[in-house]
């Protein structure tokens, strides 16, 4: 280990492992790490030997070899007691009446990781005429609802939600809740975790359990997708986090499943409020496909961006009962409208079978289309990303495979009607 | 009109890759520079004082070296920039740089009343788009996120007028004034910078203030005040690749080869799919 002048050992920077989150730099108590070109820094004559770097670390981009443990960071404000808080909780949206799909795809999550946890799935709902949506709730996997039904949670308004889900939060106490980051999920996320001073992570694509310390491991992509972090909120409850629609899997749902529903009322805020003076409906396309829930996507790359084989991407889809979607090239080329961009500025898919054709992969695109059951890759270029992580990947020109594709895909088809006819 | 404008200078994130096998950073020719987001908040702030009056003033928190992002606003047409770069803000989430940031508008606030904060949407490398409601919870003042357009902004009756983009259309939205805004790309192009600008932008001195200059409490700074702390960063999982059909050779035959394996294989999947689709 290296010393200063002092004599002191002192710890040390390995800077291609920095990440810049900058935690030494608050850590450090006597300043002697700084950031140079986004990479921290450790003064060898300022530095104390303490260690205390090197346990905030999450890169294990700090040597310290002073014998000793590595410890939990108890950092934060005065911890709240953390055994009060019990049940995983979901917040359910509601659109144009009903629980939005990602609400249910979040009470799946909940059920597994309260399994883990041995406690119960609450569901939280707010809005206007709400019973039904509680009764869902229950189908879909909730053993609790509490809801807040008031003519004036009829549409979203940050203060008035917030309120009204602070209140919930305050009764219940669970130390889990979970919201879609949809523009409405974000949006109270961040009100509601700012009211509770707690921790928040958003867009997380994968959670699960620390059971020793019984808490959430909040998994998300960072830097533009290219980092995963897994975020730990140690000594703030509820421990809350928003995630994608399309990451976690539609639970099935089930009328025969019991659960409890309480309607609690709430304290409006008094201040003068926004007025909502118009809703102006996104025009609905005639041919719009949404590319989000069709079991197959026949996906155009960069590489084949070309207007006059358009209609032999659309034979293929149509064939395999899918649509077509693309990669951000393709719209910028103005090829196809950004509704069918896949990837992280377009959207989340996870169809059944994706079919890439000249798809080179990028990052960001993978970022968007990585959960899905089968992919297929159709490029010249062996070592693209895309072929790589591909189930079946297929070398050679499009225009020569597509057409064959088609027709041999076709006379499965046919074979399989076939079989059908003969049952 | 007094607008504040919080920027925040971010690694170009597209350029910043993780070497799968070493689990290491490869950030060579990573830039920083000023969250395009936010560059789009500092022009529709200067816009919205071309049209009403007023001045811009731009706050950023970070290392010293944020100082170039808090200079490309000034370009722009802002008029003051504070830097808020303390020791004791850094290792922060949102909760803490929300608490510093709504701090920081106080103290402004006192001095010349604010009627406006806008923020750009998210930051692209965090994209948490956190930030600025927890700024407006805060502060009490009116949110508006995701917004799309500035209809209008009466200062004498206080209130404002926008339009935000919501699940499945937009929304026109009247509120009253101070409010917090954070705003989508789309909503205007960060202008190039005249010669004279550029030279004022250069020039302007900086105000660089600390924990002790907003007047905040230290354990609900950086590190101390955050909740969530990083356990862990690992390179996103890889999808093994599976088998190959080279076409170079002969294409019918690697097409043959491929859609029978395929339907081979997947057979239950495809037989589920294609019935579904009859039906």
């Amino acid at each position: 280990m290296p010393k200063n002048s002092k004599g002191r050992e002192i710890a040390e920077i390995i800077p291609e492992k920095c990440i810049g989150c900058q935690l030494c730099v608050g850590e450090c108590p006597v300043g002697a790490i700084v950031m140079e070109d986004g990479v921290a820094k450790i003064d060898p004559e300022a530095c104390i030997g303490c260690g205390r770097c090197f346990d905030v670390c999450p890169a294990d981009a700090i040597i310290f070899e002073k014998p000793r443990k590595k410890r939990m960071t108890g950092v934060g404000q005065a911890p709240v007691p953390v055994d009060e808080y019990k049940g995983v909780a979901v917040f359910i949206e509601i659109r144009e009446g009903k629980g939005a799909e990602v609400s249910w795809e979040l009470v799946g999550k909940a059920r597994e990781l309260a399994g883990k946890l041995n406690t119960q799935v609450l569901g939280f709902i707010l809005g206007t005429d709400i019973k039904p949506v509680g009764e869902e709730a229950i189908a879909y996997g909730c053993d609790v609802v509490y809801m807040i039904d008031a003519p004036l949670l009829k549409a979203y308004l940050p203060k008035v939600y917030g309120n009204a889900l602070v209140h919930l939060l305050e009764q219940v106490k669970p130390e889990i809740l979970l919201l879609g980051a949809t523009p409405l999920g974000r949006d109270l996320a961040s009100v509601s975790a700012t009211r509770c001073e707690t921790g928040l992570t958003a867009d997380c694509t994968g959670l699960d359990i620390d059971l020793q310390g019984r808490l959430l491991l909040m998994t998300r992509p960072t830097f533009g997708g290219n980092i995963m972090a897994t975020i730990l909120c140690r000594n703030h409850r509820p421990q809350m986090s928003t995630v994608r629609p399309r990451v976690m899997k539609l639970p099935e749902k089930d009328g025969s499943r019991r659960g409890e529903i309480h309607t609690l009322d709430f304290a409006a805020p008094e201040d003068n409020l926004p007025r909502i003076i118009d809703f102006i409906a996104t025009p609905v396309e005639a041919d719009a496909e949404d590319i989000t829930s069709a079991p197959v996507l026949v996906v155009v790359g960069k590489g084949a961006c070309d207007t006059r084989h358009l209609p032999m991407f659309r034979e293929l889809a149509d064939l395999m009962g899918g649509a077509v979607a693309c990669s951000r090239p393709v719209v910028q080329a103005g090829l196809l409208p950004y509704e069918r961009q896949v990837g992280q500025t377009g959207k989340t898919v996870a169809p059944k079978i994706y079919i890439g054709i000249a798809v080179s992969g990028a990052v960001q695109h993978l970022v968007g289309m990585q959960s899905s059951d089968k992919i297929i890759a159709i490029n010249t270029d062996r070592n693209a990303p895309l072929v790589r992580i591909a189930d079946y990947a297929l070398i050679g020109d499009y225009t020569e495979m597509v057409p064959r594709l088609i027709k041999g895909i076709e006379a499965r088809i046919q074979s399989f009607e076939g079989k059908a006819s003969k049952r | 009109m007094h607008i504040v404008c919080c920027v925040k200078q971010v690694p170009d994130t597209t350029q910043v890759k993780i070497d799968p096998e070493t689990n290491t950073l490869i950030r060579s020719g990573v830039e920083s520079i000023c969250n395009p987001y936010d560059l789009v908040a500092a022009e529709v702030a200067v816009q919205l004082t071309e049209r009403y009056g007023g001045k811009v003033t731009v706050i950023s928190m970070g290392p010293p070296q944020a100082e170039s992002a808090l200079r490309e606003c000034l370009a722009l047409g802002a008029k003051e920039a504070i830097l808020l770069s303390d020791r004791a803000f850094a290792g922060a989430d949102t909760l803490a740089t929300s608490y510093t940031l709504s701090q920081t508008i106080s103290r402004i606030a006192a001095v010349n009343p604010v009627h406006l904060v806008i923020c750009g949407k998210q930051a692209i490398d965090g994209d948490t788009a956190q930030t600025g409601p927890g700024i407006a919870t805060r502060l009490g003042y009116s949110q508006f996120t995701y917004v799309s357009e500035v209809v209008s902004v009466d200062v004498e009756n206080n209130t404002i007028k926008v339009k935000r983009e919501i699940e499945g259309g937009s929304e026109l939205i009247e509120g009253t004034l101070p409010a917090l805004l954070t705003v989508e790309l789309g909503l205007g192009i960060p202008r190039y910078a005249s010669l004279p600008e550029l030279a004022r932008a250069l020039r302007q001195d900086i105000e660089v203030w600390g924990a002790g200059e907003i007047g905040a409490l230290p354990e609900r700074l950086g590190l101390r005040g955050s909740p969530t702390s990083v356990h862990r960063i690992f390179a996103p999982p890889v999808r093994e690749g599976g088998r190959v059909f080279d076409s170079t050779e002969n294409t019918e035959r690697a097409i043959e080869d491929f859609v029978e394996v395929f339907f081979e294989k997947e057979s239950p999947l495809l037989e589920h799919l294609l019935s579904q689709d009859k039906g």
